[in-house]
């Protein structure tokens, strides 16, 4: 009996010694796939071919959250790969285009105890997969660091204009508090303000893109085009809940050809069209794609910046409990709102909800705020 | 030997790699989904109703119960509380009452998917795990 135990005791620890040699081979192995791997690649590129890229596009999905959708058929899909598959499939349909696709995605592990890496980074220049790796993202406050990074290794320092863009596809981005964004790490914060200090890291060295599109739910609020203003020329934005099957990606493909003319403004009404049509298809709740022309609009957003600043600090101070007493709603419902310039430089895709409270509203102004719900 | 010491990794790789929940929060979207799924395959406009009408139900049951849970806390409570007042809303639509004009019955399949895409939109990702798992649970020994 005696033998039988310490055989016994001898082969587990026999086990637990394979596998921690095992273990230790794979840390090893993990320790080699850090963020800090070289960047050898923009070496490979010729001179010929980083003279034909007219077109840059850094193209950021968040895919640490809740984005399971169904189709009408009741087909299940994630959000943010279906938005990464679109995204591929624009970076390969672009010749004369470089595109960064960053997937942020939730905590793993490796058999449990293995942080793995939850940013993807893909890089396409004129069509072609240049390289793509792993990369950790911000572990605290997200601020696009370790994107910026690889933004600003790879991108073309061409001389000649580039038409640049920024598209975000995620879920509300916060203006307020912003915990629980990240799904997997629910003390880490990301609001508006971080997405605003990582777009100037973007544009450090150049001018502010052409055009962003934040493909999100509630994107169209005077505080987020203010915010995002001094990065763009042109956003596309949805003022109200934007169903996760999101903008259609598809009119980014042949730039070439449907910007030939290099017409940013007239293209994302272009782009703002196909998607309403495309969502309008299927999607049973309102669908509001709205083409905001910045300068434009700066008259109106002065005009109601203190309000609307108001009532972010009044919410900002506001417990989870005074939230049940709060809701979006188009400006419009405000009076505070209803200026002469609230319809200047914006151009709104809308359609109601087929059922529900609100079906019978036939326009929205573009602009979402807040109200207190009269109980 | 060597077979007691493969039989001892599997084990523990076994052990190792047990699946971390992850979030379950589909759940929600998928039970009203499968209630759609019912409606669009039959063809009979009350039978659609009467699925409809019990699947909103039947949630809003659990989220009673799981609202007043001591493990709930504040936060969830209020993130459960405005699910259950869109889910009172539908059925309210699929009835005709507080207001509402009564869903016809060939929208009824159309309405099927107004439920699952406003769930889809709904708050769910400020509920924490807790309330998740609890809402998951008590739909498979309630429902």
């Amino acid at each position: 009996m005696p033998n039988l135990a310490s055989r016994l005791v001898k082969d587990c620890l026999c086990s637990m010694l394979v596998v921690s040699i095992c273990c230790g081979a794979l840390l090893i192995l993990l320790a080699s796939c850090s963020a800090n791997i070289p960047l050898q690649r923009k070496a490979q590129q010729t001179e010929e071919s980083v003279l034909e890229v007219k077109y840059s596009i850094v193209c950021v999905i968040h895919g640490d959250g809740d984005y399971l959708y169904h189709d009408t058929s009741g087909n299940e899909y994630k959000a943010d790969e279906e938005a990464l598959a679109g995204a591929i499939k624009v970076a390969q349909q672009n010749p004369n285009a470089e595109v960064f696709i960053f997937h942020q995605k939730p905590k793993r592990h490796f058999l449990l105890l293995f942080p793995l890496q939850d940013g993807e980074f893909s890089y396409y220049r004129n069509g072609q997969l240049i390289t793509n790796e792993l990369y950790w993202r911000d572990s605290e406050q997200s601020h696009f660091e370790h994107e910026v990074e690889l933004y600003h290794h790879f991108r073309v320092d061409s001389q000649r204009e580039i038409v640049s863009m920024f598209l975000y596809y995620g879920h509300e981005i916060p203006e307020y508090g912003g915990a629980g964004y990240d799904a997997s790490y629910p003390n880490r914060k990301f609001t508006i303000k971080d997405l605003t200090i990582g777009l100037e890291d973007f544009t450090r060295d150049s001018a502010r893109f052409d055009l962003i599109i934040l493909s999100t739910c509630f994107g169209g609020t005077p505080y987020t085009i203010g915010a995002l203003g001094p990065f763009a020329k042109t956003i596309i934005a949805s003022p109200e809940n934007l169903h996760l099957s999101y903008f259609d990606l598809s009119s980014l493909a042949r730039l070439e050809l449907r910007m030939r003319d290099g017409d940013v403004p007239t293209f994302a009404k272009r782009f703002a069209h196909q998607a309403f049509d495309r969502l309008t298809t299927d999607i049973q709740t309102a669908v509001s794609v709205v083409v905001y022309d910045v300068d434009r609009v700066q008259e109106f957003l002065r005009s109601v910046h203190t309000i609307y600043t108001n009532k972010l600090t009044t919410l900002k101070g506001e417990t989870p409990t005074f939230l049940v007493t709060i809701e979006h709603c188009d400006c419009a419902e405000l009076p505070a709102y209803m200026l002469p310039t609230m319809q200047e430089g914006v151009d709104i895709f809308y359609r109601p909800a087929h059922f529900g409270r609100s079906k019978q509203k036939q326009n929205h102004s573009g602009w979402e705020c807040w109200r207190d719900i009269i109980p | 030997m060597k077979a007691r010491i493969a039989f001892g990794f599997i084990i523990m790789m076994f052990v190792l790699s047990l699946p971390v929940i992850a979030g379950g929060k589909g759940e929600l979207q998928k039970y009203f989904n499968d209630a759609a799924n019912k409606v669009k395959a039959t063809e009979n406009a009350s039978e659609k109703r009467t699925i409809l009408n019990e699947s909103l139900k039947d949630m809003s049951k659990v989220l009673n119960v799981v609202q007043s849970s001591p493990l709930i806390s504040k936060d969830d409570g209020i993130a459960i509380g405005r699910i259950k007042a869109t889910l009172q809303e539908n059925q309210d639509e699929l009835t005709g009452s507080n207001g509402y004009q009564r869903v016809s019955d060939n929208q009824l399949n159309n309405y099927s998917n107004y439920i699952v895409q406003n769930m889809e939109q709904a708050e769910t990702i400020t509920i924490s795990l807790v309330a998740l798992l609890l809402i998951i649970i008590l739909v498979v020994l309630l429902v």
